[in-house]
């Protein structure tokens, strides 16, 4: 900056001692002073001139326009306060939707492994069963993975766990994962005290290393941050375990936009989970999920490609538990596990419909700066009169835009960071580990800039263009006259505020599919009943319960609650239906039917205490309920829906046949109706109960069901105050009513419905204003016209017709456009369209007469004004 | 207006680098001091604009052909005064000979019968 003025300083210096000389030698021929002067001047011609085409061979030029253009531009901005903050709040909203849910997508999908070291390398391995559905990996399976794969550089299992940490009298409830030897390895993370797993504890001996690692956040919040931590013991589901190391704070874990806070080798699986060694040796106990690191040089195909190769084999070489199995590598972000699968949809679909709201919002941005322009015509006249090049004004205006899109998303940036919590709400987190919240890091800000340029470009080009190209001539003697912009730019302005429209009836039309599949779906009955029952979800391998302690548990439970005022039902199961993620199944064998060659005998189940179906509602078609007598020293027995015995057994007697699962024969006691289990939406499939006092399966927990004829608030508080009674220990989870928590089966629906109505909403709303000051200004320039036409005698209805038909001309041509638009995007989200054609013609015609009937209201205000115009003000008007 | 000095800037930009390099060749001189040296060398038929002038010096000193320095004039006046870099000198026999062939070539067309 000095060198450019000490340069600017010696230029004019250089400029006046030519002026003196010329002047000098002039009075040295005769001439007075003054006149010498004055001659020398006007010789030289324009001093500023010849300055400004000196600087431009210098090159300062450029900085110092744009410096120049800034200050002219706020001040401009300024004078016009009103103008400014409706374009920056517009911008805000725009820019501040699209940031925010960029923000979560990078959290989500972009960055799903901060904290390790070259995360692209970083694969999942995925067990397929035979209907090709993707299902979590047993630990010998992995351990045939982990010794044999060549192109894969390192492998770890990863199992997220909810864990009791504590004493007898208090626990608290935190979520680690159970994770291989290796697993830092694999993710290149180093810890940031103590260490990791090391030497034997790398190997597969069970229940033999009870240590831990810390997350950061925890070992902050637990141990004040002290180094005293390493080595100290820490209760974890009733064991000492002694903490080894502390991750680094940027590292949480291996599921994307979760956070946990300590990790255990997987080798004490069967210790936390009160179960022994069995789980871990049985290739048909799949639970684990597996991340791998490719090898150096290797893509994700060639690895493919081995894993398929040995799955191959394997399943022939293990055919009594993996018939028909394969597996497959996917890229993180792709994974089944963590929050990115459900967030995927919802997040893409969010970011179109922003990115729709953002268009419009380019559009209202440079239609109000088409209008201004219009209005500023005699200052760039002048200007240009006065030698402004034109390529100097598009700069200026440029500049102005440029301020505003810098204002607009600074105001966005504080939308999102205001909403980066808000990541939560489209989550159905009930019970979880804690949610990364999206930060607002360089990348969302490069993001943000680089989009606020192009809404500048694309808002601000063609109005600055368009200033430029007027004639000097044509403007000065048209702006003189009426002000009124010239006919290019009036189409410029319809055809944007046509586009407009038609990207709010695109949202509009989007909304109401949402909304309406959302609305069908409500209106599925699920064949239970939820109302008036209580949920409580109890996790006793936290509490380190085995089958007989739990029983124990559940059986007093049980007594404790039908001996409360109000309730009428009190059973108990593992799995909630309508919850989200899919229940477990079992490979089932049904005697008398043959399955074909490759039909999927794994059957979806439920483990019931009695009286699950009576407290349901769900109806007993054949046979008879569970009764307390199914326990472990009786006879295995199960109940079986209407599908399947449609399916497995077409004829002859259903009660009394023998089915073939967990490695022993049940005997078929009762049939009940079908009932929704994982969707409202889905078909009927089979699906059988087996008693859970004879299948304990303790990984997934139990549920306990309250009905009451009182009041579930109530009854939820009886739940928590028997179950503190009965052992205070039994971590409780989920403890909802269960109209609640079957909701939440709706709720990716839910959400989009309803963030898709909202950013609708905001389109056109955006859009009306859009339009209604197209139509003010139209208005306002026709003034002199209607004033001559009224004088030659039109009526009030004459010209409120001739506004509103073009008000309505562009509503319905946009109206056409989007529709059309509508029907080809449909296309796309038919996938989560679960009830509703994307072509309803209901929601397409309510979406039109909205947007007429809308259309109507923005241009009648200023239909109105017109027909109130005096005819000889109007003529005189200018 | 501007456009107007930088077509002339154009017209003459060739030639009137020559000229200017070919003035500071008998010494340095201020900016003035070349219009007038020009002017008066020329009979003055050549009127040297100064809106092509300064741009042309700015110009020349960036490419390196000419320096300045401020130093005082014969009037006892501080002038910026340029003069020509052993660059310049190089440029200028190029830049001559290229101006002969140029002339020789239009004298060419217009009077064929020469050659």
């Amino acid at each position: 900056m000095k060198r450019k003025e000490t340069r600017e300083e010696e230029l004019h210096e250089e400029i006046r001692n030519h002026l003196e000389m010329a002047a000098q030698e002039r009075v040295e021929r005769g001439a007075v002073a003054e006149d010498a002067t004055y001659a020398a001047r006007r010789e030289f011609g324009n001093v500023e001139l010849v300055k400004e085409v000196t600087r431009d061979i210098r090159g300062w030029r450029w900085l110092e326009n744009f410096a120049q253009d800034v200050v002219y531009g706020l001040r401009m901005l300024r004078r016009d306060f009103a103008f400014t903050a409706v374009l920056v709040l517009t911008l805000a909203i725009g820019l501040g939707a699209n940031t925010t849910i960029f923000s979560w997508i990078r959290a989500v999908l972009l960055n799903p492994l901060p904290g390790a070291a070259e995360p692209e390398r970083v694969v999942e391995l995925e067990s397929l069963a035979p209907s090709g559905e993707w299902v979590p990996t047993s630990y010998l399976d992995f351990l045939d993975f982990r010794d044999h794969i060549k192109l894969l550089e390192s492998m770890s299992v990863a199992q997220p766990m909810a864990l009791a940490v504590g004493d007898d009298v208090y626990v608290e409830r935190v979520w680690g994962e159970v994770v291989s030897g290796n697993f830092f390895d694999v993710l290149h993370v180093q810890p940031e005290l103590g260490r990791f797993f090391t030497g034997d504890e790398r190997n597969d001996a069970q229940n033999a290393h009870p240590i831990v690692v810390l997350s950061h956040a925890y070992w902050h919040s637990r141990y004040g941050s002290s180094p005293q931590a390493i080595g100290a013991t820490v209760r974890i589901n009733r064991t000492p375990y002694t903490i080894i190391g502390v991750a680094p704070e940027n590292f949480h874990g291996s599921m994307a936009g979760l956070s946990f806070d300590l990790w255990a080798p997987a080798t004490m699986y069967g210790q936390l989970t009160a179960t022994g060694t069995w789980m871990l040796r049985d290739r048909k106990t799949r639970m684990f999920r597996v991340l791998a690191r490719l090898a150096p040089g290797v893509n994700i195909e060639q690895a493919r490609a081995e894993v398929r190769s040995l799955t191959a084999f394997m399943s022939k070489a293990n055919a009594d538990t993996s018939e028909g199995m394969s597996a497959t590598l996917l890229p993180i972000w792709k994974s089944h596990y963590g929050i990115q699968s459900g967030l995927l949809a919802p997040l893409s679909i969010l970011m179109g419909a922003s990115g729709v709201v953002l268009l419009i919002v380019c559009a209202n941005v440079a239609n109000l700066l088409l209008a201004r322009t219009a209005d500023r015509r005699k200052e760039f006249s002048i200007r240009m009169a006065l030698g402004a090049a034109p390529m100097r004004l598009v700069r200026q205006l440029s500049t102005e835009v440029l301020l505003i899109a810098a204002a607009g998303s600074l105001a966005g940036l504080v939308i999102t960071a205001w909403l980066s919590g808000a990541l939560r709400w489209l989550l159905p987190l009930r019970d979880a580990p804690k949610l990364l919240a999206a930060s607002i890091d360089g990348g969302v800000l490069l993001f943000t800039a680089g989009l606020a340029l192009a809404v500048a470009a694309l808002a601000g080009l063609a109005p600055a263009l368009h200033a430029a190209r007027e004639n000097v001539n044509d403007m000065l003697k048209e702006g003189g006259r009426s002000g009124s912009a010239g006919l290019r730019s009036n189409r410029l302005r319809a055809l944007l505020v046509t586009s407009e429209m038609a990207l709010a009836v695109v949202a509009l039309i989007g909304a109401g599919l949402f909304l309406k599949s959302f609305y069908i779906a409500k209106g599925i009955h699920p064949g239970f009943d939820p109302n008036q029952v209580a949920l409580a979800k109890f996790n006793f391998s936290a509490a380190g319960f085995d089958a007989q302690q739990a029983d124990a548990f559940c059986r007093h439970l049980r007594e404790q609650l039908e001996r409360q005022p109000g309730v009428t039902a009190v059973s108990y199961a593992d799995y909630v239906p309508l919850s989200i993620g899919a229940g477990s199944w079992e490979d089932l064998q049904v005697e008398g039917y043959v399955p074909g060659r490759s039909e999927n005998m794994k059957i979806y189940r439920n483990l019931i205490a009695p009286g699950f179906f009576t407290l349901l509602k769900i109806p007993l078609l054949e046979g008879r309920d569970l009764t307390m007598q199914d326990d472990a020293s009786h006879p295995k027995v199960m109940i079986v829906t209407r599908e399947f015995v449609r399916r497995f057994v077409p004829s002859g007697s259903v009660l009394g046949r023998k089915v073939h699962g967990w490695g022993e024969w049940f005997t078929i006691v009762g049939v009940v109706d079908d009932v929704k289990i994982n969707r409202l939406t889905e078909k009927a499939a089979p699906y059988f109960y087996a008693p859970v006092r004879q299948i304990y399966r303790p990984e997934m927990g139990l549920a306990f069901y309250v009905r009451t004829s009182g009041s579930v608030n109530e009854a939820l508080a009886a739940l928590r105050r028997e179950a503190q009674a009965v052992d205070g220990t039994v971590p409780i989870s989920d403890l909802t009513s269960m109209n609640d928590y079957v909701g939440v089966s709706l709720f990716a629906q839910k959400i989009a419905s309803s963030l898709l109505s909202v950013l609708a909403g905001i389109a056109f709303l955006l859009a009306s204003i859009g339009l209604y000051g197209v139509m003010a200004y139209s208005v306002a320039q026709r003034t002199n016209e209607i004033g001559i036409r009224m004088s030659l005698g039109a009526q009030r209805r004459d010209v409120l017709q001739l506004i509103a038909k073009q008000g309505l001309a562009f509503a319905l041509a946009g109206t056409v456009v989007g529709a059309i638009g509508a029907l080809i995007l449909a296309r796309l989200v038919t996938a989560f369209l679960v009830t509703a054609s994307p072509a309803d013609p209901l929601i397409y015609a309510a979406a039109a007469a909205f947007t007429m009937a809308l259309a109507l209201a923005a241009t009648a205000i200023p239909a109105r004004r017109a027909t109130r115009v005096d005819p000889m003000v109007a003529l005189r008007y200018e | 207006m501007k456009e107007r000095y930088q077509n002339r800037i154009e017209l003459l930009q060739g030639t009137l680098d020559l000229l200017i390099l070919q003035t500071l060749q008998w010494g340095p001189q201020h900016g003035y001091g070349i219009s007038i040296a020009i002017r008066n060398r020329s009979g003055e038929i050549l009127q040297v604009d100064t809106g092509s002038l300064y741009p042309a010096l700015h110009r020349l000193e960036k490419q390196k052909w000419i320096a300045s320095e401020w130093k005082i004039s014969e009037n006892k006046q501080r002038a910026k005064f340029y003069r020509v870099t052993a660059a310049g000198k190089k440029r200028l026999t190029s830049e001559r000979s290229r101006w002969a062939q140029l002339s020789d070539a239009i004298s060419g067309i217009l009077d064929p019968k020469k050659i």
